[in-house]
């Protein structure tokens, strides 16, 4: 290896000879350029934080002690357990079932929403478009709160039509309404899958059909619905998967009907019993997590020819867009129910009830205004702090987050790292694993490790939590944006005489902040949100907004659950608002 | 600055062989072009030599100093050889004024911050860009651009300047001037050139040595006149410049000619060249050397050739007319200052403007 050493500064006004001036000296780490030293070490880093949860939880499936206990030896006998335990076959079934129905839900709605809005001639479009939304920035757990304050058994409407008819032909608390709420939440998924690739579609099959005399409604049934089955199939697995590892609405609508599924067994296994049977929780979550891991798997897969769905928005001109006649008001009454009542209502009765001491269709609600619901957060000071967890929680992991994602990436994607596709499918990898699964796994670690237990049960442990599993979302954000940036750059700063990591700092760092921007917000938004692994990793003074409705709602403090949620929403929407004013004005300099 | 040496490069990607057997040397101050069509390794051989790309075997030195033998330990980074690099797409850093631009090099080698600004004015100065210096590569056009980063690729001194089609994104008129400015700025500064182009005319009228690539192999190095005069293989001739090649036998030879029977025509062209009697040769025709006549005033001397064919096609391009002929099943292009009308016409070429090409075995 040689490097010429920088010779004397060349005398003043004299252009310097060809290679007077020398290269730029680098410290050399290891006899090797630093370089390797920090892709070795991001991608060590990367393994550790993906494998932490993931291998005590397969050890202790194969234990006959708690892995922390001395004298433990290898058994099978916690799968035999499991698959023979009595209830183990209807909970399954019961999952199966669940995320059948939410699946076909959340398509049966999503749909032809798309194809009405997108493709349609259709009463203020684009609002709608904006307003499905939404459901993307409220979590399924306060989405459940507020549909129980509207649909629950004492609920705003449930009451309303008993009064009326006499006879209310809903039920929430069943499998059925289980997963209406929950594909209620998956909705926007769906929708945005669809809408993107309608729009991105070339419309000149729909004219060709139309010129041949097809009328509008032929087009959509024969041209239109077929080039939608990709996208169908890829947001219908991906809302499968999210259905089978969800605790929200399991443990809010489920636990009360009596009906177990899969997510909540692992929570009532893990935490409500007195005596956890660390075997069975155990086998109980390696089999989760294999179920998810298939399932991605199986997704990506697909994704390879689906990813053309997703892609960026062509645009499909006025009068490209299909006339369905005297059908479109049949749409709309479809698109307008649904979005005020399945939407829009929930939100809003969630709000209405944090301010009011009772909600009920028999006494006007402004005349039971109160702050009382606020008042029993803010008095009791686990509670305030809970907030305060959630906000610091949610910021210093979106900044880490992205900071690390934003490494991973460069390392993944521009850098001569050996191992740099090993490196992506690593940080994609968590996507596979249920919140509740990195929960009880880094719980473990924390135990097993030395030292662990310092760790276990502070914010840092709920940062290393949410950000496992948000390291995805981070490097979903950003990979996009690199390939935006042509390789010439890097390769005109490393000819240049920037080594690999003065190329990053100078040059890459520099061109992604705006990716980095998007994708601090959306995992803020996820973060905040976020509290399944905390049910288990969360110590007395580390609850975090979603842990503390639970206990709300399991005290049976229905009012300060809302109050919470309202909080939870208001939070979000103000760092969403600022974080766009932010963008934007990036955007105009 | 001693000279840039290539031996033996072969590179791959994915088992497709994409170089093979690549060596030249270029002198100290030497304008030195890489020209072929588009997809024949041009650009990866810069690559290599850059240390963008890693050979698969070779040597790459820059007089005693070696970039790359083959040995992971030897293998010098980019940020190590001190070249410039200009790319066809400029890769001006858009976050950068163009002052920052070209200060970053500078800052990298930790030049003072007077002498940086000297360097940056002078460099500017060169591609007559200094009044533009704080603005950003958005601001400036295409061509502005690309004498920009021309600076930045000059403006620390480099050992050695690699050029990566820097014209090929101008428009025609821009780039006739470009070229004419680029001539000067390497005379001027004299800094060892690689230019990579797939333009003959940029290649001939630039450089002092042109290498010619085709299909990951060097055909021919040499000066631009010995490129067009005596191309190695029938490929550089076809590349540069206009030339008709035909396929023929070798009749009889006789005192440094030989006679070729063209094809199944009945006719044949004496040719300067040696080859063995009963071989199968190529004969290659420069549109610009074949003399048209009617058929009555052929000349009947026996010095030059005269072949008999039929005018297929003639297009009037402004300063010439330019024709598609036919002799038998061949078909030849040629030029002429003047209008034949007739079918039938006779094509005077001299022997020694006829190039030979014996057939590869
Ligand atoms: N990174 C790469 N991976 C695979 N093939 C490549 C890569 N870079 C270049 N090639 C192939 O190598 C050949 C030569 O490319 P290149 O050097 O860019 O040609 P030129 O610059 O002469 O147009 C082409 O066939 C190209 O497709
Ligand atoms: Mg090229």
């Amino acid at each position: 290896m040689a490097i010429q050493t920088s010779p004397a500064p060349p005398a003043p006004s004299r252009t310097p000879r060809a290679g007077e001036l020398g290269t730029p000296q680098y410290r050399r780490l290891f006899g090797a350029g630093r370089e390797v030293t920090i892709h070795w070490l991001t991608f060590l880093v990367t393994a550790v934080l993906v494998l932490a949860p993931v291998v005590p939880i397969l050890y202790q499936s194969v234990r006959n002690q708690p892995l922390y206990a001395a004298g433990g030896a290898f058994t099978l006998s916690n799968y035999a357990h499991l698959f023979t335990s009595a209830g183990f076959g209807s909970i399954v079934l019961d999952t199966l079932l669940f995320a059948v129905l939410t699946t076909v839900f959340a398509l049966a709605i999503a749909v032809p929403m798309a194809i009405l809005l997108e493709r349609t001639r259709f009463p203020a479009a684009r609002l709608f478009g904006q307003v499905l939304r939404w459901p993307i920035y409220i979590s399924p757990l306060v989405l459940a709160f507020g549909w129980i304050v509207v649909y629950g058994p004492a609920g705003f409407l449930t009451s309303a039509v008993r009064e009326g008819f006499g006879w209310v032909p809903w039920n929430l608390y069943s499998l059925p309404g289980m997963a209406f709420v929950e594909a209620v939440a998956q909705v926007p998924i769906a929708y945005l899958f669809c809408a993107n690739a309608l729009a991105a579609s070339d419309t000149s099959l729909e004219n060709a059909a139309r010129s041949v005399g097809a009328g509008p409604l032929r087009v959509l049934r024969s041209v239109v619905v077929p080039m939608l089955r990709p996208p169908m199939l890829y947001a219908g697995l991906l809302i499968f998967g999210t259905a089978i590892e969800t605790l929200s609405i399991p443990l809010i609508l489920g636990e009360p009907a009596g009906i177990t599924l899969f997510s909540n067994f692992l929570y009532e296994q893990g935490i409500d019993s007195i005596n956890p049977d660390y075997g069975l929780l155990g086998a109980a979550s390696t089999f989760m997590l294999l179920t998810t891991i298939a399932l991605v798997v199986f997704q990506t897969r697909l994704l390879k020819h689906a990813q053309r769905f997703v892609s960026v928005r062509g645009k499909a001109t006025r009068s490209d867009l299909l006339d369905i006649g005297a059908w479109k008001w049949l749409g709309f009454a479809f698109v307008g129910l649904y979005v005020v009542f399945g939407a829009l209502l929930p939100m809003l009765a969630l709000i209405l009830r944090a301010f009011t001491s009772l909600l009920t269709p028999l006494v006007n609600p402004f005349d039971l205004l109160t702050l009382d619901n606020f008042r029993l957060i803010f008095d009791y000071a686990p509670y305030t702090e809970s907030i305060v967890n959630s906000i610091t929680v949610a910021f210093v992991g979106a900044v880490a987050v992205t900071l690390f994602g934003t490494v991973v990436v460069l390392v993944a994607r521009r850098s001569d790292f050996r191992f740099a596709r090993l490196l992506e499918t690593t940080a994609q990898s968590p996507h596979a694993v249920p919140g509740l699964i990195v929960g009880i796994g880094l719980f473990w670690a924390f135990t097993w490790m030395p030292g662990g237990d310092a760790v276990r049960g502070t914010l840092f442990a709920l940062i290393i939590a949410f950000g496992i599993r948000a390291l995805p979302s981070a490097y979903g954000a950003i990979s996009p944006a690199t390939m935006q940036l042509g390789a010439e750059l890097d390769n005109a700063a490393r000819v240049a005489g920037a080594d690999w990591w003065r190329t990053v700092s100078r040059i890459m760092l520099r061109l992604l902040v705006p990716a980095m921007l998007a994708s601090f917000l959306l995992i803020w938004t996820q973060m905040i949100r976020e509290y399944a692994p905390a049910m288990f990793l969360a110590g007395a003074e580390s609850q975090v907004i979603g842990t503390t409705a639970i206990d709300l709602w399991t005290q049976g403090e229905t009012g300060s659950v809302a109050a919470l949620a309202t909080l939870q929403i208001a939070v979000t929407a103000v760092v969403a608002g600022l974080a766009g004013l932010l963008l934007k004005g990036k955007k105009h300099a | 600055m001693p000279e840039l040496v290539v031996e033996n490069i072969k590179k791959s990607f994915h088992g497709t062989a994409v170089l093979e057997d690549i060596n030249f040397t270029v002198a100290d101050g030497e304008f030195f072009t890489l020209l072929g069509p588009s997809g024949c390794g041009k650009s990866t051989t810069l690559s290599c030599v850059a240390g963008l790309e890693t050979p698969d075997s070779g040597t790459i030195r820059v007089g005693d100093q070696v970039f790359f033998d083959g040995t992971p330990r030897n293998t010098v980074p980019p940020e190590g050889r001190n070249l410039g690099l200009v790319f066809q797409s400029y890769a001006l850093w858009p976050h950068m004024t163009i002052a920052d631009n070209l200060a970053l090099p500078l800052k990298l080698r930790k030049v003072t911050k007077d002498e940086q600004r000297r360097l940056i004015d002078d460099a500017l100065t060169k591609v007559d860009m200094a009044h533009l210096r704080d603005r950003y590569p958005h601001q400036l056009s295409g061509g502005q651009q690309q004498r920009v980063a021309l600076a930045r690729g000059i403006v620390y001194s480099p050992g050695v300047l690699l050029l990566d089609e820097p014209l090929s994104n101008l428009d025609a008129k821009m780039r006739d001037q470009a070229r004419v400015w680029l001539k000067d700025l390497q005379r001027e500064v004299g800094i060892t050139t690689v230019y990579v182009t797939h333009d003959q005319v940029e290649a001939m009228s630039l450089s002092d040595r042109i290498a010619v690539f085709m299909h990951g192999r060097l055909q021919q190095v040499g000066t631009p006149t010995e490129i067009y005069e005596t191309p190695a293989t029938p490929e550089v001739a076809g590349f540069i410049g206009r030339c008709n090649l035909l396929e023929g036998r070798v009749g009889s030879t006789e005192g440094g000619t030989v006679q070729v029977k063209l094809g199944e025509t009945g006719q044949h062209l004496r040719v300067v060249g040696a080859c063995s009697a009963g071989s199968s040769a190529t004969v290659g025709l420069r549109s610009e050397r074949i003399t048209l006549t009617d058929r009555a005033d052929a000349p009947h001397d026996g010095a030059v050739n005269v072949l008999r064919a039929r005018i297929e096609q003639c297009s009037y391009t402004g300063a010439r007319f330019e024709y598609e002929l036919s002799i038998g099943d061949l078909r030849v292009h040629a030029e002429s200052p003047v209008r034949h009308t007739d079918g039938e016409i006779n094509l005077i070429v001299r022997p020694d403007d006829c190039l030979l090409f014996p057939a590869q075995v």
